[in-house]
C-alpha cells in the first residue's frame, strides 16, 4: 500500500517529453506542499520536492502562500478563559461524582488496592452525594452558578430549623444588627471557629451573635448580587442534635428546607454547623454550598 | 503515564486541573471561532470539561490529554450545531479557488505575505469562517493549536493522508478568502486585483455575511 505521505513513490519514472505526465506529477506535488511546509513528509519525498521546486516557479509561489498563511495563523492570540469561567468549570466538576473507570485488567495486588481505593472513592463520592447537575440544560446555561438539586424538606416541628428561620425573619425586618468589622467580637463570643464563606461572589456585610434555641450562634450576612443571605453557624452538637439534619446530611451531604417562602441550605463545617438562609430558592442557595467546597479544596491545595 | 487500577487517585481533581486548565485558552478560542458569542463558547467549554471529567478515568495516556480534550470539544461543538441549528456560512469554494489561482498565477506572493501579516484577527476569523468546517478544523488544529498531523488524524478520526490533503487545500482556500478580507488601503496592487475577483470583503460569519454556496 502506498504511504500517503509519499505518493510520488508510486509514480513511474516520467518522460521529460510527456507533458501530460509532467502535469500529473506537478499536480501531485502541489497537493504535498502543505505537508512539505509543515515538515511532515519523509526525507525521500522532501528530496523529490526540493528538486521539483528548483524548476517550478508556480510551486514556489504556492509554497510561499502556505508559509504566509501558516505564519499568520500561528500569530493568532488565544482567547482568555476568565477566572470566573474557570471557577464555573471547577464548580461544575465538583458537583459531579468522581468518575469510575471501566473494569481494568487484573494485576497482582489489584484486589487488595482496589478495596482501599474503593473506600476512598466512597468518601469522595459522599462529599458530592445528592448533588447533581441539571444536565439537560447544562450546556447552554448562562448563570455562573452550578445549580444543584437537593430534596427540600418541610421544616415541620424541627426546633433548629424553626429557630433559625424565625430569627432570620425577625432580623429581615430590621437593620442588620452588626457590621463586618464585628467579626472578631463574634468569634470571641461563640465556642467554635467562625470563618466567613470564601465564595468570591459573596461579600461579608455584617456579623453578629444570635440566640438560637437558647444557645449562642454566629450570624454572618453577605451580599450576593442583589440579594442578602444570612449564614448561621451553630455548635456541632446543636446541629447534629436535629434528627432531620442528621438524616438529610447522612443521605445527601446537605439539607434543604423551606417555610413560608424562606428557604435554607444546611451543611456541616469542620467543627460546626452552617445554615444559609435567604429569600431565594434552595437550589440557588445550594450553589453557594457547592462553590464553598470548591474554594475550600482550592485553599487546601488539592484543587 | 498510563492509568490503571490506581484510580481514583486521591488528587484526581489536581491532576485534572493540571491536564486541562493549561489548554482552556486555546480551546476557548477554537470554540469561539465556531460559535456566535463568547457566552456560547464558554458554555461549550464548560460542557467539554464536564464530559472530560466524566471520562477522565478512561484517559490512559496523559501525554495525549490535549488531543483527547480537543476530540471531546469537537463532539460538543457538533452537538451544539445540532442543538442550536448553527451552520457556518460558506462562500463558494470555486470562488476561493479562483482567487487562490490568481494569487499564485502572478507575482503577488511577496505582497500576499505582507497583506496576510497585516490582517486583523477579525479578518482572519471571518476568512476561516468561509471555509468548510472540515478544512478549517484541520488548518486551525495545525497552524493555530500546534498539533502534528498524526494528532489531527486522531482528533478528527480521519486517515493521515486526508489530514494532509485537507490542510493543503484548506490553506489554499484560506489564502483566497484572506485576499477578500485584506485591509482597504488602496496600495495593494496585484492582491487588490485578486480580491476583486472574489467579490471583495465580506462581513464576518454569523452576522449575515457570506454568499451562499
Amino acid at each position: 500500500m502506498t504511504d500517503p505521505r509519499n505518493p510520488l513513490a508510486a509514480l513511474p519514472a516520467v518522460d521529460p517529453s510527456d507533458a501530460a505526465a509532467l502535469e500529473a506529477r506537478h499536480q501531485l506535488i502541489v497537493g504535498l506542499l502543505g505537508a512539505y511546509a509543515d515538515a511532515e513528509l519523509p526525507a525521500e519525498t522532501v528530496s523529490q520536492l526540493d528538486a521539483h521546486l528548483v524548476g517550478c516557479a508556480s510551486c514556489r509561489r504556492e509554497l510561499a502562500v502556505h508559509h504566509a498563511v501558516r505564519r499568520r495563523l500561528a500569530a493568532e492570540p488565544p482567547a482568555a478563559a476568565e477566572p470566573a469561567l474557570q471557577r464555573r468549570i471547577r464548580a461544575a466538576i465538583a458537583a459531579m461524582p468522581v468518575p469510575a473507570p471501566s473494569p481494568a485488567p487484573a494485576i497482582p495486588g489489584w484486589r487488595r488496592h482496589a478495596v482501599a481505593l474503593a473506600a476512598g472513592a466512597v468518601v469522595v463520592a459522599a462529599l458530592v452525594a445528592a448533588t447533581f447537575l441539571a444536565t439537560p440544560e447544562l450546556p447552554w446555561r448562562r448563570a455562573t452558578e452550578v445549580h444543584v438539586a437537593l430534596p427540600v424538606t418541610p421544616v415541620g416541628s424541627d426546633a433548629l430549623l424553626g429557630d433559625v428561620l424565625a430569627d432570620y425573619r425577625r432580623i429581615a425586618a430590621l437593620d442588620l444588627p452588626g457590621r463586618a468589622r464585628d467579626l472578631d467580637a463574634v468569634r470571641a463570643a461563640v465556642p467554635f471557629p467562625v470563618e466567613p464563606l470564601r465564595v468570591p461572589e459573596l461579600r461579608l456585610l455584617a456579623a453578629w451573635t444570635a440566640d438560637i434555641g437558647g444557645e449562642p450562634a454566629a450570624a454572618l450576612a453577605y451580599r450576593w448580587d442583589e440579594h442578602v443571605v444570612v449564614q448561621y453557624l451553630v455548635a456541632e452538637a446543636r446541629f447534629f442534635g436535629s434528627p432531620t439534619v442528621r438524616a438529610r446530611v447522612a443521605a445527601h451531604g446537605a439539607l434543604a428546607a423551606r417555610q413560608d417562602g424562606t428557604e435554607l441550605v444546611a451543611w456541616p463545617t469542620a467543627s460546626a454547623g452552617s445554615l444559609l438562609v435567604g429569600d431565594l430558592p434552595a437550589a440557588r442557595l445550594a450553589t453557594i454550598w457547592t462553590a464553598q467546597r470548591v474554594a475550600e479544596r482550592g485553599a487546601g491545595g488539592a484543587h | 503515564m498510563p492509568q490503571t487500577a490506581d484510580w481514583p487517585h486521591p488528587d484526581a481533581y489536581a491532576r485534572f486541573d493540571a491536564l486541562v486548565l493549561p489548554h482552556l485558552d486555546r480551546m476557548l478560542a477554537f470554540a469561539r471561532r465556531r460559535t456566535d458569542s463568547t457566552a456560547d463558547a464558554e458554555d461549550v467549554l464548560q460542557e467539554t470539561c464536564v464530559r472530560a471529567w466524566q471520562g477522565f478515568a478512561e484517559l490512559r495516556d496523559q501525554a495525549q490529554a490535549r488531543a483527547w480534550l480537543y476530540r471531546i470539544l469537537r463532539t460538543v461543538l457538533v452537538d451544539a450545531y445540532e442543538k442550536l441549528g448553527r451552520r457556518r456560512r460558506l462562500v463558494s469554494i470555486t470562488r476561493l479557488e479562483d482567487a487562490h489561482e490568481e494569487l499564485v498565477g502572478g507575482d503577488a506572493d511577496a505582497l500576499f505575505d505582507e497583506v496576510v501579516a497585516r490582517l486583523s484577527s477579525e479578518a482572519v476569523h471571518a476568512a476561516l469562517g468561509e471555509l468548510p468546517e472540515d478544512f478549517a478544523a484541520a488548518v486551525e488544529l495545525h497552524d493555530i493549536d500546534g498539533f502534528k498531523y498524526h494528532e489531527i488524524a486522531d482528533i478528527l478520526a480521519i486517515p493521515i493522508g486526508t489530514v494532509m490533503s485537507r490542510i493543503s487545500r484548506g490553506r489554499r482556500l484560506l489564502a483566497g478568502a484572506m485576499t477578500a478580507h485584506r485591509p482597504r488601503t488602496g496600495e495593494l496592487g496585484t492582491v487588490s486585483r485578486v480580491a476583486g475577483a472574489t467579490g471583495g470583503r465580506r462581513p464576518p460569519r454569523g452576522r449575515g455575511g457570506g454568499a451562499p454556496r
